[in-house]
C-alpha cells in the first residue's frame, strides 16, 4: 500500500520519448515491410503458397530448423556444464567462470566468425596442424558447410544458454544438496533427483532463448556457410538485395517473426520470460 | 522552530481498491499541537489514512482539510507536511547533513540559511556531531532521529509518522518513545502517528483513534479509551479484558445488576432495560484476591487453573462455575500463597470495575 | 554454493572443455595477428607488429574506426536518455500498460535484425536517411534501448520506492526528485546500460549492410568486406584491437559495479 501513490502525468511523459522512437523508427518500418508480403508482386497470399509449392523455400526452412535444433541441443549441453560448475564453484572461482562466459558474449560476432575461419579453412590452423602431424593427407572440409555453421553458432549461443540456467541454479538452496547427500544419495542421484529437476526452469528458458536467437541468425551462418548452406536470414537478404524479390523475402521475414512470437507465447506459460531477458545484462 | 500547530480535519474519508474497502467513511479531527495516534491491527486502514493525509493515496471519497482549507487535491510536494517513513527512507547516497538539507534545497534556500537550519535541526535531535556520516554508518536509533530532523527542518504544518519505532528493538523503543514525546512538547507541532503497538500508542498520544477493518471504532484520550472502551474490540485490543455476558436482572438510577449464569454482577453507572443482553469488560488488574471473610461488591469463587509469575505481576487463570474462566493480574508482592492447581480462590471486584461494551466480535 | 557440494569429475571436465572452446578460438587470433608472414598463419621465425602498423597507418581503417566510434557515441546517448526515462516512468507508474511498454521495449532483442534491416532499407529511402550518419544513429539508438531499459530496471528494482515518496513529501518536484534522488542511485545501472548500448552499436553489422553503403562505412562493415574478399593478417590485428577494446569496456563496467556494491 505504501508503494502505491498517484503517479502524475509527468511520469507518463518520461515514457514518451522511448515509446515514440520505438513506434516511429522500429514498429513502423517492420510493420510496413512485413505488409509487403501480401501486396507484392500482387495482392494476396501468393507468396505464402510458395511454402507449400517451392522446393527451395522448403529446403531453406528445413535447413534452418535442423541447424537451430542441433545448435540448441549442443549449446544447452555445454552451457549446462558451465552453469553447473559456476553454481557449485567457490565464490573466487565463480568470478573467473563468469568472466569466461561474459567476455565471449560481448566479443564481436564478426571477430569470432573470423577466428573460426582462420582455424577451420582448408589451409587453416587445424588442417595444417593435422597434415603436419601426418594424421591426414587431405584437408578436412571443416568450414563453408553445415558443420562450420554449427561450430560457430554453438560458440555464439553457449553464453546465452549459460545465463538463464545460472540464474535458476543460483536459486537452488545448497542445503538441499547437502541434505540429500546426508540422506544417503550418491553424487549422481543428488544430481538426477534433486539438482536437475530444480534447474529445469532455467533449462527451458535457455532453450527458448537460444532457439529464437538462432532462427534469425545472419552473420555467422553467412560467413561460415560460405554461401552454400543457406539459412533464412541470409536467404531473405539474398531475395531482397540480389534478386529484388521483396514479396518472397518479406514473406519469409513474416514467417520468421511469427515463429519466434509463437515460440515465446507457448513457453511464456512455462517460464517467466522476464527471467530470459532480464538476465541478459 | 516556531511553535505553530495546525488543525487537521478528515471528513468521510473512504478508499477503495477494487472491491476491497481499505478505509470506510472515517472522520477525525486533530487539534492544534495535538499528538494523535492511529492504532489498529495490520489491514485496519491506518497507514492508508496517513498516506491519504500525506497525499500519496488519492481518496475514493471524502476530504482532508488543513485549518479549514480543503487540501484533498494537492499533490504531496505541495502539502508541506513532514513525514517519517517506516524504515526511515533516508537517502543512502547523501550524508546526514545532506539528507536533512534536502527539503530546504528543494525550496531553493541559500546555503547559509540551509546550513544554519540543518545545524539547529540536528542539534534538536542531538546528532550534531554526525552531520558528515552516511546513513548506513548510523545505528537504527540514530537513523530514526535523522529522519525526524529531516521531517521537522522545513517547519512543516504537520508531522506524520508511519510506524516510526517498529524497526527498533524493545529497549531502544522505550527510550525513543520518551524522546519523541519530549520532542513533541518542545516543537509544539501537530503530530499524527501510526502504530500497531498499543503500549506505544498509550504512552505517546494525547489522543488515540482505534481502527479496525477500515472503520474508526473509537477515539479519545488514552485513559478514556482504556477505562471506558466502547466496544469489545477496543477493550480487547487496548490491554487485556475478561468478557462477561448476561441479561439485565434489575436496574435503577445508580446502575444495574447483570445475571450471568448463577452469578449476579453489580455494575455502577447508567441503568439498562430489564431483560436486555449486556456484555461487560472487566480488566484483569481490577480484580483482587479476597481472603477468608473479606468482602467486595462482587465476589466469585473458583479454582486455580494456571498461573504465571511475571516479576512485577502475578497472572492467574481461575475456573469459576458461573462465569467460566477469569483472568486476574495482581502485584506479585500481594500474592502471598503457594499456587497449586485446583486451589480454591475467591475473586472480588468493585461495581465500578466492569464496564458495559458493545459486542462487535465477528 | 560455496563449494559445499563440489561438481564431479565428468561435470568438471565438460565445463573446462567448454570454457576452452569458448576462449581458445578468440585467443588464437593474437598469435595470428603477430605473425611475421604475409598470410594468415602462426608466427614462423618470430613475432612482428607489422600488421598492426598496416592497420593503424591505413586511412580506411582509421576512418572506419572513427566513424564507428562517433556513431556509437551518438547512438548510446539516444538509447541512454530514452531508455532511462522510460524505465523510470514504467517503474514508478507500474500498471498493466507500463508492463506492456516494457515488453515492447524488448522487441529489438527478440526480433531478428535482418527483419528490422529490410524494414529500414525500405523506410529510410523516402526519408533520405539511407547511407547517412543520422540514419545509422537512429537505427542503433533505437535497438540499443532494451539494454538500457534492462539494466536501469534492474537497478530500480533495488531502489526503495519510499525514497521517492520521501522526496516528494518534502516538497521536491519531479525533476528535483529525478536529479537528486533517483538518478544518483541508479547511476551504475545507467552506466552499464550505456556500455552495452555502445558495444551493441560498435559491433552492429546487419543493419549497416542494408542502410549504409559508401559514405557511412563502419568498422564491422570493413571487417565483413575483409573476411569476404581478402583474408590477411591485418584482419587478425583489427580483431585483436576489437577484443582488447571490448574487454576494456567490460572491465570498466565490472569495476564500477564492484564499487557501487561495495
Amino acid at each position: 500500500m505504501t508503494a502505491a501513490g498517484r503517479p502524475g502525468i509527468g511520469w507518463w511523459l518520461l515514457i514518451l520519448p522511448a515509446l515514440l522512437l520505438l513506434l516511429a523508427f522500429y514498429i513502423a518500418p517492420i510493420v510496413q515491410v512485413l505488409a509487403i508480403s501480401v501486396t507484392e508482386p500482387e495482392p494476396g497470399l501468393g507468396n505464402y503458397e510458395r511454402i507449400f509449392t517451392s522446393e527451395s523455400v522448403q529446403r531453406v526452412i528445413l535447413t534452418t530448423l535442423r541447424i537451430c535444433l542441433i545448435t540448441t541441443v549442443l549449446a544447452l549441453l555445454l552451457g549446462y556444464a558451465i552453469a553447473y560448475a559456476v553454481t557449485l564453484a567457490t565464490p573466487r572461482a565463480r568470478g573467473w567462470w563468469i568472466l569466461a562466459v561474459l567476455v565471449p558474449l560481448w566479443i564481436s560476432v564478426l571477430v569470432r566468425a573470423f577466428a573460426w575461419v582462420t582455424l577451420l579453412r582448408r589451409q587453416g590452423l587445424v588442417n595444417n596442424t593435422l597434415i603436419n602431424a601426418g594424421a591426414i593427407t587431405e584437408p578436412l572440409p571443416l568450414v563453408w558447410n553445415e558443420f562450420g555453421i554449427i561450430v560457430g553458432m554453438v560458440h555464439y549461443m553457449v553464453p546465452f544458454a549459460v545465463l538463464p540456467m545460472m540464474a535458476s541454479m543460483r536459486e537452488i538452496d545448497p542445503r538441499l544438496l547437502a541434505a540429500a547427500r546426508g540422506l544417503g544419495a550418491s553424487r549422481g542421484e543428488v544430481f538426477r533427483r534433486v539438482f536437475f529437476p530444480l534447474s529445469m526452469p532455467g533449462v527451458i528458458a535457455a532453450a527458448v532463448l537460444v532457439f529464437i536467437f538462432s532462427l534469425g541468425f545472419y552473420i555467422t551462418p553467412a560467413i561460415l556457410g560460405g554461401g552454400k548452406t543457406l539459412m533464412v536470414a541470409e536467404w531473405i537478404s539474398l531475395q531482397i538485395l540480389d534478386l529484388i524479390r521483396w514479396g518472397l523475402g518479406t514473406m519469409m521475414a513474416t514467417m520468421l517473426v511469427l515463429t519466434i512470437i509463437a515460440t515465446l507465447a507457448v513457453f511464456s506459460r512455462l517460464v517467466d520470460l522476464r527471467r530470459i531477458f532480464g538476465s541478459g545484462a | 522552530m516556531s511553535a505553530a500547530g495546525h488543525a487537521l480535519a478528515i471528513r468521510g474519508l473512504t478508499k477503495r481498491y477494487g472491491d476491497f474497502t481499505a478505509v470506510d467513511d472515517v472522520s477525525l479531527e486533530v487539534g492544534q499541537g495535538e499528538f494523535l495516534t492511529l492504532l489498529g491491527p495490520s489491514g485496519s486502514g491506518k497507514t492508508t489514512i496517513l498516506m491519504a493525509v500525506a497525499g500519496f493515496v488519492a481518496p475514493s471519497a471524502g476530504s482532508i482539510l488543513l485549518d479549514g482549507r480543503d487540501i484533498t487535491p494537492l499533490p504531496p510536494e505541495k502539502r508541506n507536511f513532514g513525514m517519517v517513513f517506516q524504515g526511515y527512507a533516508l537517502f543512502p547516497h547523501m550524508s546526514v547533513a545532506d539528507n536533512v538539507a534536502f527539503p530546504l534545497r528543494v525550496r531553493g534556500l541559500g546555503r547559509a540559511d540551509r546550513d544554519a537550519k540543518v545545524r539547529a535541526a540536528l542539534d534538536l535531535v542531538q546528532l550534531g556531531q554526525f552531520a558528515g556520516r552516511l546513513p548506513r554508518q548510523l545505528s537504527g536509533g540514530q537513523q530514526q532521529r535523522v529522519a525526524l530532523a529531516r521531517a521537522l527542518v522545513f517547519d512543516p504544518s504537520l508531522l506524520l509518522l508511519d510506524e516510526p519505532l517498529s524497526a527498533l528493538d524493545k529497549k531502544l523503543r522505550a527510550e525513543l518513545q520518551e524522546e519523541l514525546k519530549a520532542l513533541h512538547r518542545r516543537v509544539g507541532r501537530t503530530f499524527i502517528n501510526v502504530t500497531h503497538d498499543q503500549d506505544e500508542a498509550l504512552s505517546l498520544s494525547d489522543r488515540i483513534a482505534i481502527l479496525n477493518h477500515g472503520k474508526l471504532i473509537q477515539s479519545g484520550a488514552p485513559g478514556e479509551l482504556y477505562e471506558r472502551p466502547r466496544t469489545r474490540f477496543v477493550a480487547d485490543f487496548l490491554g487485556k479484558s475478561n468478557f462477561i455476558e448476561g441479561s439485565v436482572a434489575s436496574s435503577d438510577a445508580g446502575g444495574f445488576v447483570l445475571a450471568a449464569g448463577p452469578e449476579r454482577i453489580a455494575v455502577r453507572g447508567q441503568g439498562a432495560p430489564e431483560g436486555t443482553r449486556r456484555l461487560l469488560s472487566l480488566r484483569p488488574e481490577k480484580i483482587v484476591l479476597l481472603g477468608e471473610g473479606a468482602g467486595a461488591d462482587n465476589v466469585v469463587e473458583g479454582r486455580l487453573l494456571a498461573w504465571s509469575y511475571l516479576g512485577a505481576d502475578f497472572a492467574l487463570r481461575v475456573a469459576t462455575p458461573g462465569l467460566g474462566e477469569i483472568r486476574a493480574v495482581l502485584p506479585a508482592w500481594q500474592a502471598a500463597f503457594a499456587p497449586a492447581e485446583g486451589l480454591p480462590i475467591r475473586l472480588g471486584w468493585s461495581a465500578d470495575a466492569a464496564v458495559p461494551v458493545e459486542d462487535d466480535a465477528p | 554454493m560455496d563449494g559445499i557440494h563440489p561438481p564431479g569429475p565428468a561435470a568438471r571436465g565438460l565445463a573446462w572443455a567448454t570454457a576452452l572452446y569458448l576462449l581458445l578460438p578468440i585467443l588464437i587470433i593474437v598469435p595470428v595477428a603477430l605473425t611475421d608472414q604475409r598470410y594468415l598463419s602462426l608466427p614462423q621465425d618470430g613475432i612482428s607488429f607489422q600488421h598492426f602498423r598496416t592497420v593503424l597507418a591505413s586511412p580506411e581503417w582509421l576512418g572506419s574506426i572513427w566513424q564507428s566510434f562517433t556513431i556509437a557515441v551518438a547512438a548510446t546517448i539516444l538509447s541512454v536518455v530514452a531508455g532511462t526515462l522510460c524505465a523510470i516512468g514504467c517503474w514508478r507508474i507500474s500498471r498493466r500498460a507500463t508492463e506492456l511498454v516494457r515488453v515492447l521495449m524488448l522487441l529489438p532483442l527478440i526480433i531478428p535484425s535482418i527483419v528490422y534491416a529490410i524494414g529500414l532499407y525500405r523506410y529510410f529511402g523516402p526519408l533520405g536517411l539511407l547511407d547517412r550518419f543520422a540514419g545509422v544513429v537512429i537505427a542503433h539508438g533505437v535497438t540499443g534501448i532494451p539494454y538500457v531499459v534492462i539494466t536501469v530496471s534492474t537497478a530500480l528494482a533495488a531502489f526503495d520506492p519510499r525514497l521517492e515518496q520521501a522526496a516528494r513529501g518534502m516538497g521536491a518536484s519531479l525533476s528535483q526528485t529525478l536529479r537528486w534522488v533517483i538518478l544518483p542511485r541508479i547511476a551504475p545501472g545507467i552506466f552499464s546500460g550505456a556500455i552495452f548500448a555502445f558495444i551493441h552499436s560498435w559491433d552492429e553489422l546487419v543493419m549497416v549492410l542494408f542502410i549504409a553503403s559508401r559514405d557511412v562505412f563502419t568498422l564491422p562493415r570493413r571487417i565483413w568486406d575483409g573476411i569476404n574478399e581478402n583474408l590477411d593478417p591485418a584482419m587478425a590485428a583489427v580483431a585483436v584491437l576489437l577484443v582488447l577494446f571490448t574487454t576494456l569496456l567490460l572491465m570498466v563496467d565490472r569495476a564500477l559495479r564492484r564499487r557501487s556494491e561495495g
